[in-house]
């Protein structure tokens, strides 16, 4: 769906934040690790076209990003910023969610159906009429993840969805993940909850200094201990887990540890 | 020595409903590393800033109840008082920066000016305290211009400078990636070791069981308990407190291992490791 | 770290001068002009603050200032040289317009009024740090409090500047259109002002929290890290400056 060739970027003269990606993605479920600073937001900056690349090009769906505007390519992929509050501005909930489909034109009819799905997906849907200001924060992000769903896009990137969320908020967005995925979408996550990611991302990509250190199915990434200090990430606590008491396999879920016995 | 007494305390927010707090009672000794864990708008906060006055003086509200910190009642003392006695770190570290300050040395120097430390005093603490966080190599830098793991450090280290008995931390690292917030619970733990009393409220359950002496945790602003890190996540209703035991404690509950001598699972990496050693492959 | 403060950092003897010191020389300039309106006074004073920039190395700072002060003062002249009520005597005609003496002097008198109060501003703001002049005010008995709003506004508006752009990212994110004319971009426009206003009062909110915690309401006297600024002569010149500014009046008065 994306393919990105020797992709490369730097503010002004500084020194590169990101040189010579070179990714494609299929429709795996991706989780996109690394410390801060490694370049994570600046690539998938660049993936949307908020961001102009010095070098390199991103095609995706066979089109070349560089020919649109951030708001064209609003249709094909969507993207949810980590801080809600950066973002919500309606009187209520329900305008919020259509203010994405209203801009890519669609009709008000169809962008308040595909709206009112999108919150229904997220459980929002009884808190139409709510001021987005009155949820509380977790709520928030899930309103931001329905307005970004409700425009229907066939990518959505997910910055750190898990940050402040409790148990039963994780589970949501593991729901909202699932579905997702179950509708054929590429569904791709910047996030930093590693039982999170080994629990629900097919593929993982390591960025460390700009550059992808380490991309695979997510348990073969988890396997490379050594690949994963570099990039100062801790694999997860139940990866850890079982490598200490001398499993061969590499296990992602206490589901399968429990099933090795 | 009690340094932390609560007692009844019950508060609702000016225009809220419900209670935020309801009839919480809890004592703390001096040096004790306690974790505050519960589902979101439990009331962990609320308790937090329950302990250094902003509960209920920034808000108003209704109160009810006692807290005692360090012998101080802070129903009856002002905010600035009882900063001498508790600190405060809160979640965001941006928002914690006074924006009137250069560098992070004067950053630091902000809450010493404001409490009247005579001047040669406030170059020796803030020179400590740049030690003891490990951000000496960035004091002159833009408090701005930090990562927030730095950043988040001198905010401790802005509060620790003060010189408070009891140190309230409110999700330290929610907002920080996995080395920054290392960071940060490295410095608590080296705090913790020199005798401040340490309250934490904190989501990341793997690392309240790795730190904390003993947890307290709230459901709809009551206490349900308040034990050690193995009794809390033992127990089999935390799905209801909407929390889930750290991964450790999950796999050994699913396996029936239990901590060796004990009626409790394990909740660290290392405890799971010796509990399991033997019982499984 | 991007700082809407215009100070450089120089060695030189105006930037050693204490900023209470600064503001005296500015009130100063002010005065004695208005006090004896004549254009060798004025002139003296344009000459004593471009000499005190050209030694504070901090000349080049001002001359987009003066630039733009410039632009509007060419059309005072222009105005007042033309147009004035009280004009007479020609002094040379383009084409159908006409200059006048006495408006154009007027209008050097204006010019010269606002050079020399600029100029004195720009002796302080290019060679004083905010956070220098802040504490100097607090330390004259300024409430901290102000002296805080002061001091924070040179950091938080760049702040907020910066997380303007993630906002205007964040709507753009969502198929609003940013790029193109001018209408498309005031359109885009509104969308950002709730969440600039409402993220930074949420961060009011917090950093408030977070300065009562450090004892910002504390009555006791507040002290501070760096030692008062003093300049060996600031006494001597502050009462140089008001003997003078006595002088000035006494000559206005009696002569």
């Amino acid at each position: 769906m994306i393919k990105v060739s020797n992709l490369s970027f730097s503010y002004g003269k500084g020194t590169p934040l990101l040189s010579g990606i070179n990714l494609e993605f299929d429709q795996r479920s991706t989780a996109i690790i690394g410390q801060n600073g490694a370049g994570k937001t600046t690539f998938v900056k660049l993936l949307k076209g908020l961001l102009k690349a010095d070098e390199g090009e991103v095609t995706i769906q066979d089109r070349d990003i560089k020919t649109e505007t951030a708001a064209e390519l609003a249709k094909t992929i969507g993207l949810v910023f980590q801080n809600p509050n950066d973002q919500i501005f309606k009187r209520s909930v329900l305008d919020e969610v259509m203010f994405g489909p209203l801009n890519i034109k669609l009709d008000k009819a169809r962008a308040r159906e595909y709206a009112f799905q999108a919150l229904k997906m997220v459980e929002l849907d009884d808190k139409l009429e709510s001021n987005p200001h009155d949820l509380s924060l977790s709520e928030k992000k899930l309103l931001c993840i329905a307005s970004i769903v409700a425009m229907d896009p066939d990518i959505i990137i997910l910055d750190e969805p898990t940050i402040a969320q409790d148990h039963s908020g994780k589970e949501k967005i593991r729901q909202i993940i699932k579905t997702l995925k179950d509708r054929n979408k590429l569904v791709m996550t910047i996030i930093h909850d590693m039982d999170f990611v080994a629990e629900n991302f097919e593929r993982t990509i390591v960025f460390n200094e700009g550059r992808v250190l380490l991309d695979g199915d997510t348990r073969q990434v988890f396997s490379q201990k050594e690949m994963l200090e570099k990039a100062n990430v801790e694999p997860p606590g139940i990866t850890q887990l079982a490598e200490k008491l001398g499993f061969k396999d590499t296990i992602l879920t206490v589901e399968e540890f429990i099933n090795m016995k | 020595m009690k340094k932390i007494i609560v007692e009844g305390l019950k508060y609702k927010y000016p225009l809220a409903e419900a209670l935020a707090l309801n009839d919480v009672t809890f004592h703390v000794e001096q040096g004790e590393f306690i974790g505050i864990i519960g589902k979101n708008s439990a009331g962990k906060s609320t308790l937090c800033q329950a302990l250094v006055g902003l509960v209920p003086h920034f808000y108003k509200g209704a109160y009810g109840g006692k807290v005692i910190v360090d012998g101080l009642e802070v129903k009856n003392r002002s905010i600035a008082d009882i900063s001498l006695k508790v600190g405060m770190v809160f979640q965001n570290p941006f928002s914690q920066v006074t924006g009137s300050k250069m560098t992070v040395y004067e950053e630091i120097a902000f809450g010493l000016e404001n409490i009247g430390i005579p001047r040669s005093e406030i170059i020796d603490r803030i020179d400590s305290v740049l030690n003891l966080l490990k951000i000496e190599q960035v004091k002159n830098h833009n408090p701005f211009d930090l990562s927030g793991g730095q950043m988040q450090r001198m905010a401790i280290a802005s509060i620790i400078a003060m010189k408070p008995e009891i140190l309230v931390l409110d999700e330290p690292t929610s907002q920080l990636d996995p080395a920054g917030s290392e960071e940060v619970f490295q410095a608590i733990q080296s705090l913790s070791k020199q005798g401040i009393t340490v309250i934490l409220a904190e989501h990341k359950m793997e690392k309240v069981a790795q730190y904390c002496d003993r947890v307290l945790l709230l459901n709809d602003g009551k206490i349900v308990d308040f034990a050690t890190p193995e009794k809390i996540f033992s127990r089999e209703d935390l799905e209801e407190q909407g929390i889930s035991a750290p991964v450790y404690t999950r796999v050994c509950k699913a396996l029936g291992v239990k901590k060796t001598g004990t009626d409790e699972y394990p909740v660290t990496l290392e405890d799971a490791e010796k509990a399991l050693r033997g019982r499984v492959v | 770290m991007k700082s809407i403060s215009l100070y450089e950092e120089r060695a030189s003897f105006v930037h050693d001068v204490d900023p209470i010191t600064k503001l005296w020389y500015i009130l100063f300039a002010i005065l004695i002009p208005i006090i004896l309106p004549s254009f060798t006074i004025s002139f003296l004073f344009v000459g004593i603050s471009l000499v005190l920039l050209l030694a504070a190395q901090v000349i080049r700072k001002t001359i987009p200032v003066f630039g733009f002060v410039f632009l509007i003062l060419i059309t005072v002249v222009i105005i007042q040289g033309m147009f004035k009520p009280e004009n007479e005597t020609v002094l040379f005609q383009i084409g159908p317009l006409t200059m006048y003496k006495e408006g154009l002097l007027y209008a050097l008198t204006i010019t010269l009024r606002v050079i020399n109060i600029i100029g004195a501003f720009m002796i302080l703001i290019l060679t004083t740090k905010p956070s220098d002049l802040v504490e100097s005010l607090v330390r004259k008995g300024m409430s901290p409090r102000i002296g805080y709003v002061i001091s924070s506004v040179f950091q938080i508006i760049p702040e907020m500047m910066s997380s303007m752009g993630t906002i205007m990212d964040a709507q753009r994110a969502r198929g609003m259109e940013t790029e193109g004319n001018l209408l498309v971009r005031i359109k885009a426009f509104l969308p950002l002002l709730g969440p600039v206003v409402l993220g930074s009062l949420i961060n009011t909110k917090e950093r408030a929290m977070a300065l009562e915690v450090r004892g910002f309401n504390s009555q006791v006297p507040k002290t501070y890290l760096y030692e008062e600024k003093k300049y060996r002569y600031s006494r001597a010149l502050q009462i140089a400056m008001l003997l003078l500014t006595v002088t000035a009046l006494a000559w206005r008065i009696f002569l």
